[in-house]
Parts: structure tokens; C-alpha cells; sequence
């Protein structure tokens, strides 16, 4: 088993690293201690894929996102992206929330998109933006909503239009925090299938963080899993070579979600 | 259409009262058991209302009144904006703010008026700053709050889509509080509207103008009872137009379509 994954993970030495965590540790100050929740993790990202970082609630996964998008400064190790240090947030990394409050509420739909265009003058003009911004709407499949407030959006289109923001700048990576989490079942199908497509369309990077296996294994090339608590490190970083579309059920659909689920600690956190 | 009805219907009900308060006043009126001059009747206050409108002299000094609230308002809210925003962004601010908040906030504009004449004299800049230490400290404290309560969602979202310091005051933070600070200028506007007519009473007229204030003290100088109810009249009106017309109707247009109340 281990040389079968070794193998399978030839697959992704050709490509380019992107991003690059080197020994990042977080902790958080508490009122008596310091509680660590990011210890020495090391990770690559590499051009194009679509990596899912899988774990339980509190394990730290959502920390080693904000460290990448440059929200929180990582204690010690090195965030870096082209070769160079991640300090700031910036447009070429897009972060989207799982809250749908990330839509700001005083704009339109469009507004929210064509806001940051013209902030960071994207296109040559006004009319130009919003051709740009109209572009993206229609990518996300939000076509005839441009001129709603968000809170007349269901929770499924403010992510969308969210998205459709993020994609708009023509970022390199998003970096998605259980976007889908919120949205019910079905509304969370028909998004992932969505960001599939976009995927497919730009060729953006995407790294994804969630709790949910399904979802780790019907949009990712690979799967890192991390432990109850981030400070133990990554388990296992799975390579997922199951032919696209997955359906579950599908060839070897079972086995690595046996594989995952085996490496989450659902069952052994008592012993 | 559910916010409309019930704006029609509370229309209603006060139309109703108020026809009912105008009743009882008049049927007291008309009995004569107070004499004329204390207790005047709704067509000598109409008239009263009537004459000094065409005179031109209350609408003269209502503008008067009215354009140093103005002023005043700006000044504060400017001021308050300013420092609210230094006051969540630094520590040293922030004490600053609130210990001058602290102090200033529980004094009457009113209670500072002797201090002012001798400071300021009895002119418009003195009128102008007994209006602005009136809105100035509950704005902040509006506003601080206001601010205090953004979600960090926005400002992050903010950060990310490339926007700098400046423009996350001015195109996230303030919108994102605005119905707090929306109801710091309701605030301010009613502590201005009070501090403005006390100062006017006091100060009385420079030169020709003294505003509504003056304007209702004059009257009772004169023992012209409907000239008082006649001035009264106009600052109800004027509270009444400004919440429904003015700040009703903003709120329409941004908070409430915007689904933020």
C-alpha cells in the first residue's frame, strides 16, 4: 500500500509548486496558556489542482488558510507563494468564507463585483469593468440577478456571487473555507459541480478546506487529512486519480473514502 | 409593502389623534375659562401663524435656525466620524476619546453657556459650539459602537480585494455601520434642536436675527400668547418633517433596502 502511494504521487512531481508552507506553527493565546493549534506543518500547493484540506472541527484546518491568504502572521515556519513571503492579504490569493455576510450588503450583486474592478483598475474603463464583472456573473450562473441586495439571494447564489467577485480579479488560488458548508444538500451539489466547471474554465488553483469526505474526494486531486488537532500534523496526503466525473459508488469511490475516513479520528479520540 | 402599510396606517392614527388634541383645545378655548391671552383659540393661533408668515419674520429666522443646525451638524459628525475611526483603529485614541466622552457627554449644552458667552461671546460661533458639543458626544459614542460591531468578515473581504486604509473607512466601514450611525445623527439632531432654541432664548437677537428661539422669548416679552403657539407650531412641524421626510426616507433608500435593519 505504501508503494501504491508513492507511485500515485509521482504524479504530481512534475508539477509546479505554487505555494509552499515550511514549519508553520500558530498558537492562540488563552487566558491562563497558549493553545497551539498549528505545529511545524509543512505543505505544498501545487499550479492548478484542486487540494482539499479534510478535518474534524477544531483541528486547525481553517487557521492554516488565513495564514496562506495573509490574515494572521504564522508564529515561525515561512508562507510563501512564487517565492516570496506572504505577508498581506492580496488580490492574487481570494479567500471565500463559508458566512454569507462576505457579500457586502449595501451594494448590488453586481456592485459587490464590479467594486473591487475599479478599485484595482482591472479593465481599461468603467464600461469595461462591468463588461468583466457581467462576465463572471454569467460564469457562476447568476445571469439576471445584478441588480439584487444580497440579503435577497438564497444562501447558494451569495456564494456564487461571491465566487463570481473572487474569480473576477483573476486571482491565482482561492482559498475556499467550507464555502458550501451552510447550503443544503442539494444546493451543495450543484455548487460543487459548479466550481468544477469554473475550475475546469480558468484553471484557477483552488485550495478547499472542509469537514466533508464526500466533498474532498468529488473535487480534489488530493486530499490532505489532518488529525483532531492541527498540531499533530497532517496524516496523510491522498492522492485522488479517480477519473472525472466521480460519482459515489463509482471505481474505487469506496476505497478511498475507506482510506480517508480510516485516517479522521472518529472512533479513537477516547482511547 | 408591509413596511408601507404600516407607515399608513400609523399616519392614520396619528391624524386621528391629533384632530382629537385640536378638538379639546378648542372646546376649552371656546368656553372662556381661562382668559384669551393664556389660553388662545386655533384660528387666533392660525392667524398669529398666518401673519408672522407673511410678514416674512418666522420663516427668516426658522431659515436662520435651521442653517446653524446644519453647520453644526456637519461640524460634529465630521468630527465625530474622525475621531471614532482613530478611536477603533489606536489604543492612546481610544482612552482619549472615551475619557473626553466620559466628561464632556454628561454636561448640558445648556449648563455651559455662562462658560461659552465669556469664551465665545453671544455670537454664531458660540451658538455653533454649544450645537456641536451637543451631537458631538453621543455621535461618537454611536459611531464607536457602530464600528465596534462590523463584522471582521467585511474588513477582511476588504483587505483582500485590495483596498487601502482609507477606503475601508470610507467604503466599508461606514456603510456597514451606518444604522448606527444613522440613529448617532437622530441623536444628535434632537440634542441640537434643544441646545440651539435654549442658547437663542438666551442670547437673543444679533442684529436682526436671533432664530426661532429668539423669536418665541420675544413673543412672550409682548404678552402675544398665539405669537409663542405659533413658533411652538413650527418646531413641532419642523421635528415631524425632518423624522418622517428626511431621516424615514433615507433609511428607506439605504439601510432598509440594503436589509441591514
Amino acid at each position: 500500500m505504501g508503494n501504491d502511494l508513492r507511485n500515485k504521487a509521482d504524479n504530481f512531481r512534475d508539477k509546479t509548486v505554487m505555494i509552499s508552507l515550511q514549519s508553520v506553527s500558530k498558537s492562540f493565546p488563552r487566558s491562563q496558556e497558549t493553545l497551539p493549534v498549528l505545529n511545524h506543518i509543512s505543505l505544498d500547493i501545487y499550479q492548478g489542482e484542486i487540494l482539499a484540506v479534510l478535518g474534524p472541527s477544531g483541528c486547525g484546518k481553517t487557521t492554516l488558510l488565513r495564514q496562506i491568504a495573509g490574515f494572521d502572521k504564522q508564529d515561525s515556519g515561512s508562507v510563501r507563494m512564487d517565492g516570496q513571503e506572504v505577508v498581506k492579504p492580496e488580490v492574487k490569493r481570494m479567500m471565500i468564507f463559508q458566512d454569507f455576510n462576505q457579500l457586502f450588503p449595501w451594494k448590488t450583486v453586481l456592485q459587490n463585483v464590479l467594486f473591487p474592478l475599479q478599485v484595482n483598475r482591472i479593465g481599461e474603463s468603467d464600461a469595461a469593468n462591468r463588461e468583466i464583472a457581467l462576465q463572471y456573473l454569467q460564469l457562476v450562473e447568476l445571469s439576471g440577478f445584478e441588480d439584487s441586495y444580497p440579503h435577497q439571494l438564497s444562501g447558494g447564489m451569495k456564494q456564487k456571487a461571491a465566487m463570481a467577485r473572487a474569480l473576477a480579479l483573476q486571482p491565482k488560488v482561492l482559498l475556499m473555507d467550507e464555502p458550501f458548508g451552510s447550503l443544503d444538500a442539494l444546493t451543495r451539489l450543484s455548487l460543487q459541480d459548479l466550481l468544477l466547471k469554473i475550475w475546469q474554465e480558468t484553471g484557477v488553483t483552488i485550495a478547499l478546506v472542509t469537514h466533508d469526505i464526500q466533498e474532498a474526494i468529488n473535487l480534489s486531486d488530493r486530499i490532505a487529512v489532518m488529525g483532531r488537532r492541527g498540531v499533530a500534523g497532517f496524516k496523510e496526503i491522498i492522492p485522488n486519480l479517480l477519473d472525472r466525473p466521480r460519482v459515489v459508488g463509482g471505481g474505487g469511490y469506496s476505497e478511498i473514502y475507506a482510506q480517508v475516513y480510516s485516517l479522521m479520528d472518529f472512533r479513537n479520540e477516547n482511547e | 409593502m408591509k413596511n408601507k402599510d404600516s407607515y399608513g396606517k400609523k399616519t392614520k392614527t396619528r391624524l386621528l389623534w391629533i384632530i382629537v388634541f385640536l378638538v379639546i383645545w378648542e372646546t376649552i378655548a371656546q368656553s372662556r375659562t381661562f382668559p384669551e391671552a393664556i389660553f388662545p383659540s386655533l384660528p387666533v393661533i392660525a392667524k398669529a401663524l398666518g401673519d408672522s408668515v407673511v410678514s416674512g419674520e418666522i420663516l427668516l429666522q426658522t431659515g436662520w435656525s435651521l442653517a446653524l443646525i446644519l453647520q453644526g451638524l456637519l461640524v460634529g459628525l465630521a468630527a465625530a466620524v474622525l475621531l471614532s475611526s482613530l478611536a477603533v483603529r489606536s489604543r492612546i485614541f481610544d482612552g482619549l476619546v472615551d475619557t473626553l466622552t466620559a466628561i464632556a457627554h454628561p454636561l448640558p449644552g445648556i449648563a455651559l453657556l455662562p462658560l461659552i458667552i465669556i469664551w465665545f461671546g453671544t455670537g454664531t460661533l458660540a451658538i455653533l459650539v454649544i450645537i456641536v458639543h451637543s451631537v458631538i458626544w453621543p455621535m461618537i459614542l454611536n459611531i464607536t459602537t457602530g464600528f465596534r460591531a462590523i463584522p471582521p468578515i467585511y474588513k477582511e473581504t476588504g483587505l483582500n480585494l485590495g483596498l487601502n486604509q482609507v477606503r475601508i473607512i470610507k467604503d466599508i466601514m461606514i456603510p456597514a455601520s451606518l444604522p448606527y450611525v444613522l440613529s448617532g445623527i437622530r441623536i444628535g439632531w434632537a440634542r441640537a434642536w434643544r441646545a440651539l432654541i435654549s442658547a437663542e432664548m438666551i442670547f437673543g437677537a444679533v442684529g436682526l436675527k436671533g432664530g426661532l428661539g429668539w423669536y418665541i422669548f420675544k413673543q412672550r416679552v409682548f404678552m402675544d400668547t398665539p405669537g409663542i403657539f405659533a413658533g411652538l407650531f413650527v418646531i413641532v412641524l419642523i421635528g415631524i418633517v425632518v423624522e418622517d421626510c428626511v431621516f424615514a426616507a433615507f433609511e428607506e433608500r439605504t439601510v432598509k433596502k440594503w436589509g441591514m435593519i
